[in-house]
């Protein structure tokens, strides 16, 4: 699996797509048999509590693009703070396994790991 | 050698530190600047608690001035984190700012002649560009200020990025 994070508009729908993969290959926040998936942190922002069990099937993703969400000053609202926390969480988890992982600055794939 | 660690929420910067602190000399002196306000604040003590049980750190609980700590042996500091000692430092309950960039500034100097290896974890409030209330924005301003003179004066500056820490200044140990 190769996780693929960065910032809004950075670049990493575009970068995913440079691999081969076409916009049918991509499933926008939903599990399914597509080899890419798109938005994790929808996911994880819509059940934070129950994200940790997404991990197994992520596993099984050729590419699973996540936003980097940590950044910035931490919300005073509870939800969107434990959310936060679960993404955060998740892809820490999901970067041990992961053979690669490529974070996305300005466009630019920066391998930081693999 | 003196490590700065910096990134968002939950980037694996505590467990970094933990790992990189347990490489570096005994005692191992651990600094808790959290401030335990609610159920929230006290779950995420006692989870920071249950992380280094068995790694031997001497836990130093203090919230706000660091200057006071005086350390009876040389060793290696863990300080945690930036961000609650600025927030704790910058408000009182009454909502009052303090200037506190030269104070804490001190503090970590007077930490640092004591110990052969202090870490410093910080936080990346600056970054998701957001407008706030001049306390919140004068409060992101002091970290930015802060993190830039440690990052100067340190010797290792990593970026955490899921629990990968990324090189900003000298090299991965």
């Amino acid at each position: 699996m190769i996780l693929v994070v960065g910032a809004i508009a950075s670049g990493k729908k575009e970068y995913v797509k440079s691999l081969g993969y076409s916009d049918s290959d991509i499933a926008d926040a939903i599990l399914d048999e597509r080899p890419v998936l798109y938005n994790l942190q929808d996911m994880v922002f819509s059940d934070p509590e129950g994200s940790g069990n997404l991990y197994d099937a992520l596993l099984k993703k050729e590419v699973v693009i996540c936003n980097e969400v940590g950044s910035g000053i931490i919300p005073v609202d509870e939800t969107e703070r434990k959310a936060r926390e679960a993404t955060g969480r998740l892809c820490n988890r999901l970067a041990q396994a992961a053979e690669r992982v490529v974070r996305l600055v300005c466009g630019i794939p920066v391998v930081i790991k693999g | 050698m003196r490590i700065l660690l910096t990134g968002g929420s939950a980037c694996g910067k505590s467990t970094y530190a933990e790992k990189l602190a347990m490489r570096f000399s005994t005692p191992r002196y651990y600094i808790a600047t959290m401030r335990i306000y609610d159920e929230e604040s006290r779950k995420k003590v006692e989870r920071h608690r249950q992380m280094r049980k068995t790694k031997n750190f001497i836990t130093i609980e203090r919230d706000t001035d660091i200057h006071l700590i005086e350390l009876s042996r040389r060793g290696t500091v863990l300080l945690e984190c930036m961000c609650n000692l600025t927030a704790n430092e910058m408000f009182d309950r009454y909502g009052n700012i303090t200037d506190v960039y030269n104070k804490i500034i001190s503090g970590i100097e007077s930490l640092a002649s004591q110990c052969e290896n202090l870490i410093v974890v910080t936080n990346d409030v600056g970054s998701d560009g957001g407008k706030y209330d001049e306390s919140t924005q004068e409060y992101i301003r002091t970290l930015g200020r802060l993190n830039i003179s440690l990052a100067e004066r340190f010797d290792c500056v990593y970026e955490m990025v899921c629990g990968i820490p990324i090189v900003l200044k000298g090299r991965l140990l």
